[in-house]
């Protein structure tokens, strides 16, 4: 099947006799001085501008020889001027032209005229052609045009989705970071909040342990009273087992109380100068007796290089020592215990020093070093029962050691003993510190004489500590509160108060600002026998279960001379008393 | 009888209009699309996404390197080429079928040639886009497809009349079914969301009337309709409707430029052959 051609497509529009006039035109325009005739094949007969005279006879002639012949045929106008007549197949006709461009005698000799006559024929014929060309080329640089200008719509287009996805990153970053500034105040609040109800439980768990001390404080002094009374030797074994019972729930309770103070960040260290040397001793001497009944060697060594008298909390350090040995000493049969101490390196003024507490004992599997360090764990689940103990030692050492700025590791194996160990760094006492004395066990018993008054709410503590005081000499008497210790001090005179902190209706802090503010106005002081005649400010020992730092300071600023935390140890009481008692 | 509104009715409970095609004309009309939308949109159809890139990289477009994805290819031929090439394959699917009476095939062959035809007139001769008397010449007779579907029945009959001379075929259509294709392929193309100049090309492709603008989109598909109609694609057999005096007069001033599309509309339907022949 051939293509449709323009023709097939548009034959209404093809009007042969109207390309025949559009070739005489151009011809024409090409020879303006020739005339012209056209035979079509429907014979229509047609002329340029100068029609060629001739007879309808002779143009037949003519234009029938020149249809048979394959060139021009020469023949004669009416006027008797040379003509020439040529069958155009292109359009199907015959031309009949005379020229003078190309005169008779040059088509006799065939000069250069006449081929410029055929040129200028086809010239001519090909009109229609070079329009095409010209129309193609045409069509070339308006789609070029077209393309270009799409080439810029995509290059501008291209741009803007550039610029919109530049938009929308930034847009999103945006938002991402808002979304992040969201969950950071969300976690924060949460964080805060999980803080919040941290503090409580610390909280919670210290004034447990405040309630759990006010019986204990009994239960420790009242079976101490009884081992000196004259037992059976029965009677005596079953006080010693209530003594011994109470002191390691004692040492529960501090536990517990330790680790909440810790947790709830309310732990300070002390830094004050100490003995290492003597503080070790002192922790080796604990164990004396039970390593004896064991059949363990305890030993101590301590480096030279050590200074003798460093700065520190030498409570808390005692404790994680003890703490340490004390382990040891449960989990070791046979062979010993050593705690030593090597100096390590010296760092911006400090001697960083390495404590050691290594045993010979059953040792930790691998796998339950990470758990031993957990609160209530111990390494193996059953020790808990065949050893004893809370778990909570360790800890409380690990937190200690942290505070110190150490780390507790354990080098272990089993069958062959641990080694617990940290390094901290000490600072050597400045010489004119000079040392506070570690109280002592003396002895006090009996010494002093004079009046206390004792003010306690809780009726137990007031039987203890009044038969405590009595035993050490001194005449008491007993006020319930703050209130009822003003009355007191209104019609007699005293030379020392004992006063509990917590206390209902007027607590003990209240109560001694109550005491120093009559004590600074002359009028009032003349209605108080307890404080008129005196030289100096009564002697105020504050009794509080709380150990913090803080409470310590509280007493202090409240106006109290001194401070006894409960339950109240014989010695303490014995010591503080003979400071504070006048001669 | 039924009017162009019902039929179009009928025909969207049988199918759908293709989702991703209306959705990418959305993009093209949205100042704030990027070729980011379109790849997110054509994505979703992984054998679109194909025959998309296919159709791309086809001689047709003459691109100097391969494209590899969607958002490439809206980069190189621009939104509006690739919501054409969207429409041609949702468009594809339903040109299927061939009776004696009425074949959807050659009718798809019909429309490629027209949109050809009229991409090359609004390229060459007018120097202006192609794009929409593109998408005109491919959607311009997805009426009939339409009755085909519902209205099988009276749309032979109208196809009967018409070849019998009874009169052109819009009117035949409108005797027998109530409403033409022009019409409902107009409703279609509005639901579509295509340019207002699409919607009247196609709404007047068989209307005598007079001709203000030669280069718009209409008088340019009337036109390439008339000359695809003498090529015999066109699937209906039956008298070829005139042209408008003032589209003759036109083309008689530019013979020797239409000449030239005649002779050049054989090697672009070669290059185009991915766009309008089916996949068997």
């Amino acid at each position: 099947m051939s293509e449709p051609t323009f023709d097939d497509i548009f034959d209404e529009l093809i009007d042969v006799n109207e390309e025949l006039q559009g070739f005489l035109a151009t011809l024409d325009s090409l020879l303006p001085e020739a005339s012209t005739l056209l035979l079509s094949e429907a014979d229509v007969l047609l002329a340029g501008a100068h029609p060629l005279a001739l007879s309808p006879v002779a143009r037949e002639r003519l234009a029938g020889e020149a249809r048979k012949a394959s060139g021009f045929v020469a023949g004669k106008a009416d006027n008797g001027a040379c003509c020439q007549a040529v069958y155009l197949a292109k359009l199907s006709a015959v031309l009949i032209i005379s020229s003078a461009v190309a005169p008779e005698d040059d088509w006799l000799s065939g000069a250069a005229s006449v081929s410029l006559l055929r040129n200028t024929l086809d010239l001519a014929l090909y009109r229609q052609e070079r329009e095409m060309l010209v129309a193609d080329h045409e069509q070339s640089v308006r789609q070029i045009n077209l393309l270009q200008q799409q080439h810029d719509k995509l290059i501008k287009d291209n741009y803007r989705q550039y610029r919109l996805n530049q938009d929308r990153e930034k847009e999103y970053a945006r938002k991402l970071e808002s979304e992040i500034a969201k969950q950071t105040a969300e976690l924060r609040e949460a964080n805060a909040r999980l803080e919040e109800i941290s503090r409580l439980k610390s909280d919670f768990l210290a004034n447990m342990s405040h309630e759990l001390r006010t019986p204990m404080n009994a239960i420790i002094g009242f079976s101490e009273l009884l081992s000196e009374a004259s037992l059976t030797e029965e009677q005596l074994d079953y006080a010693r087992t209530i003594s011994q019972s109470a002191a390691s729930l004692l040492t529960l309770i501090n536990d517990i109380l330790d680790l909440a103070k810790i947790e709830a960040g309310k732990l300070e260290l002390e830094y004050l100068p100490f003995d290492l040397a003597e503080l070790v001793g002192n922790v080796a001497a604990m164990f004396k007796i039970p390593a004896r009944e064991k059949g363990v060697a305890v030993s101590c060594q301590i480096d030279s290089r050590i200074p003798k008298r460093i700065m520190g909390d030498s409570n808390r350090l005692r404790q994680i020592l003890i703490n340490l040995a004390g382990n040891a000493m449960k989990f070791t049969e046979q062979g010993g215990i050593d705690i030593l101490i090597d100096y390590d390196r010296e760092a911006a003024g400090q001697i960083v020093s390495r404590f050691a507490v290594r045993d010979s004992g059953i040792g930790i599997p691998a796998d339950r070093v990470e758990a031993i360090f957990e609160k209530f764990i111990q390494a193996d689940g059953s020790t808990t029962r065949k050893y004893g103990g809370t778990g909570l030692g360790l800890a409380i050492c690990l937190q200690l050691v942290e505070l110190m700025g150490g780390r507790l590791m354990v080098a272990s194996e089993v069958g062959r003993g641990s080694t617990f160990s940290f390094v901290i760094p000490l600072a050597e006492a400045p010489a004119e510190i000079i040392s506070v004395k570690e109280p002592r066990d003396a002895c006090h018993e009996k010494t002093g004489g004079g009046r206390i008054l004792l003010v306690e709410d809780n009726a137990v503590n007031q039987r203890l500590a009044s038969i405590l005081i009595t035993r050490q000499g001194y005449e008491v008497e007993v006020a319930s509160d703050g209130a009822e210790s003003l009355e007191h001090l209104r019609n007699q005179a005293f030379d020392l108060v004992l006063m509990d902190v917590q206390m209902p209706n007027m607590d003990g802090m209240e109560a001694t600002r109550r005491i120093r503010a009559i004590e600074a106005d002359p009028a009032l002081r003349q209605d108080y026998v307890g404080l008129r005649a005196r030289q100096q400010p009564l002697a105020i020992v504050g009794l509080t279960a709380h150990a913090r730092k803080e409470d310590e300071d509280a007493c202090y600023e409240a106006g109290m001379n001194g401070f006894l935390t409960k339950p109240i140890v014989k010695a303490k009481l014995a010591l503080i008393l003979s400071e504070r008692m006048p001669a | 009888m039924s009017s162009a509104k019902d039929i179009l009715k009928k025909f969207t409970e049988l199918k759908t209009l293709p989702h991703v095609a209306i959705k990418v004309t959305q993009l093209v009309n949205d100042e704030r699309s990027t070729m980011h939308d379109f790849e997110e949109i054509i994505k979703l159809d992984p054998v679109l996404v194909t025959r998309l890139l296919r159709l791309v990289n086809s001689p047709y477009f003459g691109l100097s390197q391969k494209v590899g994805s969607i958002a490439k290819a809206v980069v190189f031929t621009g939104m509006t080429q690739l919501r054409n090439l969207v429409a041609v394959e949702s468009l594809r699917g339903m040109f299927k079928g061939d009776d004696a009476d009425f074949s959807a095939q050659k009718l798809w062959l019909h429309s490629a040639t027209v949109a050809i035809l009229s991409g090359m007139i609004a390229k060459r001769i007018f120097g202006k886009d192609s794009e929409d008397v593109f998408l005109a010449g491919i959607i311009h007779d997805i009426g009939l497809i339409v009755e085909n579907q519902v209205a099988g029945e009276p749309l032979r009959e109208a196809c009967k009349a018409f070849r019998e001379g009874q009169g052109p075929l819009v009117e035949c259509e409108r005797k027998a079914i109530g409403t033409d294709h022009a019409e409902v392929g107009y409703l279609l193309a509005k639901d579509w969301g295509l340019p207002q100049e699409v919607l009247d090309s196609i709404k007047s492709h068989h209307l005598s009337r007079q001709i203000k603008d030669i280069s718009s989109t209409g008088s340019i598909l009337q036109l390439a309709e008339f000359m695809a109609g003498k090529m015999q694609y066109w699937p209906i057999a039956g008298p070829l409707e005139a042209l408008p005096s003032e589209l003759t007069e036109h083309v008689k001033g530019k013979m020797a430029d239409y000449k030239i599309i005649i002779r050049d509309l054989p090697g672009e339907m070669t290059k185009a052959k991915e766009l309008y022949e089916s996949d068997e």
